[in-house]
């Protein structure tokens, strides 16, 4: 039973952190480790969207959490926090973009702040498992399919159009059928108006 | 990574092994001992810079612990004694010494010097206690030159 | 002090009050929706709440209170029962505020002892465990021999632990003393108890100790120790090559290492609310004794 170091705070991840770190294989031994694991996190600092194998995207994931948490706890005055993420991001003006655009992004945020997504991998083969990480609030479109309903996806709005197209050709033979019936009615009316109540009389009693 | 270091350093193959965990400074055969009480074969040993070797362990694992008899070789003699201090890990409230520490005695338990001048843990009253028998060596004289108990 | 207790006290009230709101959150009461709303919009998750910081200070007084990092050995039960029995030892007994570094007298009752209690005085070289299993080391050296002693600290025996000098030294762990010159870790057992004012900040002794020559018990070259002033005189060549390659520059920056080691302030947070307020209120009364004891004047001697 270790007692908890306490010289340093940290705010709580949003995400399950397992027990143990990943041993990313690297001749460099684990400073390689934390080398693929920089490219990595910058990587997803700078393109926001990246695919990669589980096991790196889970463990960049975590220290991604780390540094964007650290730098909403403690903002871009605070010295040893700004080392780290010049230790963490290689390229250097990605550091602005994590003080001024990711801090006010996910200030109020709730949930965790980057996403992980399984990618489809082609079937006959022997790849790893791949995923999608990315961090929330990015501006390209949803990788999750949850748009059935949506009105504006091309199979709807093709499948309304045609329903309008379809309505309206009804709407075009209905009108078209009461046009012909009127005019009928109304050369009847003119031609025999008096035979006509006789008939509706006669009609009543039947029904 | 200590390990690669290793490799990448030594020119034997680590198949060869040496362990590289701490010791647990126990009290075994062949280890040197400090003798803590004034007998005159005592003084000079440790003056001279021989001290004494475990050469027996009289209990049946091998180790020797707090209040343990051995058995020494010290300056070409055998002379046995008792453990009074241990370099090991404790249990907790009983002291742990930065030397073994032995005073030697006779057969009959009695003790070759008359002061102790280091420390002696308490738990040794209860432990030698135990180990006096009626009609067998009374290890309990060696508290009674014992200058100071912590 | 005192209006330092209130303004403490009002934060507590606070923070609880924050809490309450939190867990009307959760339920799902339809009344109390409104309400749940106007919270979620005032205090943003980013953004921790002020009020916590005074009391998560704590944590380096009682720093066994916080369980271990390690999630294969937390359970929420058995650490919430350690709590209220530390509470309960704590009542009982002063445990002191100390540090790795302070001078302690600790008497515990031995039955191994002539007298039945036994006294030893010492320096805190290492606190390490928590919950009920927290421990301290004391050393000291006595009649040229160094002793050391490992002491529980929720030992039903202990009857008293003092402490003589309080302070802090440069390192988190002293146990270089063990290959340190006696006379850094030598302490007489009639020390008087040194007190310090109060309201003043623990301090630092920047004391840097000598080593003894070679061979040590550990490699103390590569552990980067503040408190020891000649440790290069005795290293040769070879010693500071190795030392050169097993250095690990990145290990300060592995933000996933800190955060295995250390209790996030969400989860301390949870746990100070439950115990800070007790651990408050027993500092009190032990001060308002002492203070009563001080004033107690000796009875005049007749004749």
């Amino acid at each position: 039973m270790n007692q908890a170091e306490v010289s340093k705070l940290v705010s709580k991840l949003r995400i399950k952190v397992p027990a143990e770190p990943r041993k990313l294989r690297s001749p460099k031994g684990p400073e390689g480790r934390i080398d693929k694991l920089r490219k990595t996190v910058t990587g997803l600092i700078k393109y926001e969207r990246i695919e990669l194998n589980h096991n790196r995207g889970d463990e960049a994931r975590q220290y991604a959490e780390r540094l964007i948490s650290e730098a909403i706890r403690y903002g871009d005055c605070h010295k040893p926090t700004m080392d780290v993420a010049n230790y963490w991001l290689l390229e250097k003006e990605l550091i602005h973009k994590l003080f001024k655009v990711l801090v006010p992004r996910f200030e109020n945020c709730n949930t965790a702040y980057t996403r992980m997504l399984n990618a489809p991998r082609p079937l006959p083969s022997r790849v790893d498992d791949k995923v999608v990480l990315e961090l929330r609030g990015n501006p390209y479109p949803s990788l999750v399919n949850r748009q059935s309903n949506n009105r504006l996806l091309i199979q709807n709005v093709l499948l309304d159009a045609a329903k309008y197209d379809y309505r309206q050709s009804k709407y075009a033979e209905m009108a078209e059928k009461i046009g012909q019936r009127e005019e009928a009615q109304a050369l009847e009316k003119k031609s025999k108006e008096p035979t006509k109540e006789s008939s509706n009389e006669s009609k009543t009693p039947e029904i | 990574m200590f390990r690669t270091l290793l490799n990448k350093l030594s020119t034997v193959p680590s198949s060869c092994g040496f362990h590289t965990t701490a010791c647990l400074n126990e009290v075994r055969l062949l280890t040197r001992l400090r003798v803590v009480d004034n007998s005159e074969i005592g003084k000079r040993a440790m003056a001279e810079g021989k001290p004494p070797k475990v050469i027996c362990v009289y209990n049946k694992k091998g180790v020797g612990y707090i209040g343990d008899r051995v058995m020494v070789a010290i300056k070409g003699q055998k002379k046995k004694g008792i453990l009074v201090g241990l370099k090991q890990t404790q249990k907790v409230k009983v002291p742990k010494f930065d030397s073994n520490n032995v005073v030697l005695i006779d057969d009959n338990g009695t003790p070759l010097g008359s002061r102790i001048h280091v420390p002696i843990p308490t738990i040794l009253r209860t432990v030698l206690k135990e180990r006096t028998h009626a009609k067998g060596a009374d290890y309990t004289k060696l508290l009674a030159i014992a200058t100071r108990f912590v | 002090m005192a209006l330092a207790i209130r303004r403490t006290s009002d934060i507590l009230c606070a923070a609880r009050w924050l809490i309450r709101r939190d867990c009307r959150v959760l339920s799902t009461l339809p009344e109390k929706a409104e309400i749940s709303q106007e919270v979620v919009v005032r205090r943003p998750a980013g953004r921790r709440p002020i009020a916590n910081e005074a009391v998560l200070e704590s944590r380096h007084i009682y720093p066994e209170f916080l369980p271990d990092p390690n999630p294969d050995w937390r359970n929420s039960l058995r650490e919430k029962l350690e709590r209220a029995d530390m509470l309960k030892r704590r009542s009982q007994i002063d445990i002191p505020e100390f540090y790795v570094g302070s001078i302690l007298a600790v008497t515990i009752s031995d039955p191994h002892a002539q007298t039945k209690t036994t006294r030893f005085v010492g320096i805190c070289i290492e606190r390490k465990g928590c919950g009920l299993r927290a421990e301290f080391t004391l050393r000291n050296v006595v009649d040229h021999q160094g002793v050391e002693v490992r002491y529980d600290l929720y030992d039903p025996t202990i009857q008293k632990i003092q402490v003589l000098r309080l302070e802090k030294r440069l390192d988190e762990k002293l146990l270089y003393l063990r290959d340190a010159l006696p006379e850094y870790s030598t302490f007489p057992f009639d020390m008087d108890p040194e007190i310090l004012p109060e309201g003043t900040p623990v301090p630092i002794n920047p004391v840097q100790v000598k080593l003894k020559p070679r061979p040590w018990l550990e490699k103390w070259e590569r552990q980067e120790l503040k408190g020891v002033s000649n440790i290069e005189e005795h290293l040769k060549g070879k010693d500071r090559i190795r030392r050169e390659l097993r250095k690990t520059p990145w290990e300060k920056y592995d933000l996933m290492k800190q955060y295995r080691k250390t209790i996030p302030i969400e989860d301390q947070s949870e746990i100070w609310a439950e115990v800070h307020n007790q651990l408050q209120q027993l500092q009190l009364s032990r001060k308002k004794m002492a203070r009563k004891r001080t004033f107690t004047a000796p009875k005049p001697q007749l004749g």
